[in-house]
């Protein structure tokens, strides 16, 4: 389904070859924006180890790994609108696979990375055949339970998961800073070509046409469940490379704790931090994620408010909601690009993927409770 | 030996049937009534243990600091409702973050204040009772009260005008505010009454077992799954489902290892989602 999709450029208004894609002579303004802050991302670790700011190149390989997470989500919830509330659980699923292989069989990390990978689409297939079914508040409440059961899981056989503090000793691919930056970049930059590749093609039309009308969608012919299952899948897997990246390197250090990779706290995080980069926009994602993971980092040293930081980002997404719902990334676009497009066919309606993902949200949630029709809360 | 477990299992289950059944129904009745997922329900009933136990601290008398555990969480969920959730109120995504965001602030509160060890606040009453071969007199006080509140709850409901308009509300909005029902009042009392429950759960949970910040998540997570077992807005479905979930969960604590305590719930959660996703009891609230 996607392989037949994904290389055909039909969205190129100009039938150009895919090598037109990536030459910048033919790229917009904001394109080349977007190529010029992905090579500073490309020299900052070793340059910022000259500078002497290697704490800071320490906690960029936390942000482009919490970024991946955040686009895993975008690329799920952010273009099929079902809102996934604990999507840690791929994360922790593919680092834990890969941990305990690595631990228990002392395979090679060449062998339980895949292993994880594999495992976290799998966790992706279980969480997307439930989505088929089960809209709006009772899918956030079978996301928000799956990671709680996994750490329950976990907790039940400490001698091999390491239990609630953490299983230790796990190999690692690298601890050196640099060569852990270029991993977390790597990373970083093949979920976000990917994910480019897959929504601006003519499977990201689809998806973001179940966001808006699934019923449409399906009197086209098409099969929105192949589509969600297909998108749960490759965020499921993406999201294990990332978390078992994250274990392998020095961001972890060979750490595998239900606290960094599978709490409630992460799962929220991934979800504000995409709703402030901007939702359904995959960039949106990975900048909200970068910006998101610094600012934390900066506010935790602030006294009395990095306790609450958390509060702070809650009361910045609710403001996001009703001011900013197209998220930063968008809003700035759109800034940058301004006035000439203003006369331009707005699609969706003008409506922004978060607007019409909490409508449907909303729509679902008053079926449930039998508040239909007319009967506006 | 076996018959001492056995009673000891059912005295449990009698006791922490009723107490979830206490947050699941406060649970259920906001979200049958108003469409709110309020994920926050667990800071209130944190927040009514360690109100009991500051009371206790400050020197008042544990009837008092009883009192404290049901007037605070009451107010915090008045102030909820009016502060939040009301302005919040057509962006149930909005109001999913924020209750979410505000259980795990309460949590940070209470961790940084009292910090992460355990407290306790001293139990009603002394003494032994001989039912079931001999069970403290405080968790009898405990189960007895707790049907008094879920009978009163019943009583309410379907016999006093205000208890109809909740229901009525529930059943349709316009419909009722057609017949003169103001909504936003009748919202308004089921948050308190949520409020009242969960603080009555917290404080007996923490006289019986023991304060700490993270002791609402729990009791909040396995009123997801008797929520859904029961069916979204039944209260007798809610009495039921705390039943069957708590025998469940003790059983498996006492039987298998009580490091599984709370999973069998969330088992039961994700299968009845998927097999029977409207409960046993469907939308009694709805249908009346």
């Amino acid at each position: 389904m996607s392989g037949e999709t994904e290389s055909t450029v039909t969205d190129q208004p100009e039938d150009g070859s895919l090598l037109d894609l990536v030459d910048p002579r033919k790229m917009s303004g904001v394109q080349r924006l977007g190529l010029l802050g992905l090579g500073l991302l490309a020299i900052f670790g070793p340059v910022g180890i000259v500078a002497g700011l290697e704490l800071r190149v320490i906690q960029m390989t936390g942000a482009l790994i919490f970024a991946t997470y955040v686009m895993t989500w975008d690329v799920v919830s952010g273009y099929t609108g079902e809102i996934s509330f604990g999507h840690a659980l791929f994360f922790g699923v593919g680092a834990y696979t890969s941990a305990i292989l690595n631990t228990q069989l002392e395979l090679s990390l060449f062998l339980t990375i895949p292993a994880g990978i594999l495992a976290a689409a799998l966790a992706g297939l279980l969480i997307g055949f439930p989505s088929l079914r089960l809209h709006g508040p009772y899918f956030s409440l079978i996301t928000l339970v799956t990671p709680i059961i996994l750490i329950s899981v976990l907790v039940f056989q400490p001698d091999i998961t390491g239990g609630a503090t953490g299983l230790s000793g796990v190999d690692t691919l690298t601890r050196d800073t640099v060569l852990s930056y270029y991993l977390a970049f790597g990373v970083f930059l093949l979920t976000l070509v990917t994910f480019l590749a897959i929504t601006r093609s003519d499977a990201g039309i689809v998806l973001t046409a179940i966001r808006e009308d699934e019923v449409a969608v399906q009197a086209a012919g098409l099969n929105p469940q192949k589509f969600k299952l297909f998108a749960f899948v490759l965020s499921g897997a993406f999201g294990g490379l990332a978390g078992s990246i994250a274990l392998h390197s020095a961001h972890l250090g060979g750490f595998a704790a239900p606290s960094d990779l599978l709490a409630l706290v992460l799962s929220i995080e991934v979800i504000v931090a995409a709703i402030l980069g901007g939702m359904g926009t995959i960039t949106g994602a990975a900048v909200g994620g970068i910006t998101f993971y610094m600012v934390v980092r900066l506010l935790r040293n602030v006294p009395v408010l990095g306790e609450f930081y958390f509060l702070l980002f809650a009361v910045l997404t609710l403001l996001f909601l009703f001011f900013v719902p197209e998220g930063i990334v968008p809003r700035v676009l759109r800034e940058l690009k301004g006035r000439q497009t203003d006369a331009t066919v707005a699609a969706d309606g003008g409506r922004t993927p978060l607007e019409i993902t909490v409508r449907k949200f909303a729509e679902q949630l008053r079926e449930l409770v039998g508040l239909k029709g007319g009967d506006e809360r | 030996m076996a018959s001492v477990s056995i009673a000891t299992v059912a005295a449990n289950v009698l006791l922490l049937g009723a107490l979830y059944a206490l947050v699941a129904i406060g649970f259920t009745l906001i979200f049958g009534v108003g469409g709110v997922l309020n994920l926050a329900h667990g800071a209130s009933i944190t927040l009514g243990a360690y109100s009991a136990y500051y009371a206790v601290q400050f020197g008042l008398g544990i009837y008092v600091a009883g009192l404290v555990a049901l007037v605070v969480p009451g107010v915090f969920n008045y102030a909820l409702y009016k502060g939040l959730i009301k302005p919040a109120g057509d962006n149930p995504v909005a109001v999913l973050i924020l209750t979410l965001v505000l259980s795990l602030v309460v949590e940070q509160v209470f961790l940084a204040i009292a910090g992460a060890q355990p407290v306790t606040i001293p139990g009603f009453v002394d003494g032994q009772v001989a039912i079931l071969g001999g069970l403290e007199a405080n968790r009898v006080l405990g189960f007895v009260l707790s049907w008094v509140l879920i009978g009163g709850l019943f009583y309410f409901v379907n016999r006093t005008k205000r208890g109809q308009a909740i229901l009525a509300t529930s059943m349709s909005k316009k419909g009722s505010a057609l017949v003169g029902i103001n909504p936003d009042r009748t919202y308004t009392y089921t948050w308190i009454i949520a409020g009242v429950l969960a603080g009555v759960a917290g404080l007996f949970l923490g006289s019986f077992q023991s304060l700490n910040p993270l002791m609402g998540r729990s009791p909040l997570l396995l009123s997801f799954s008797i929520v859904v077992l029961g069916g979204l807005g039944s209260i007798r479905g809610s009495v039921i489902g705390a039943y069957f979930i708590s025998m469940l969960d003790q059983l498996t604590i006492f039987y298998v290892s009580d490091r599984l305590a709370g999973l069998s719930g969330l088992v039961v959660l994700v299968v009845v989602l998927l097999v029977r996703p409207k409960g046993l009891f469907g939308r009694e609230l709805a249908e009346g």
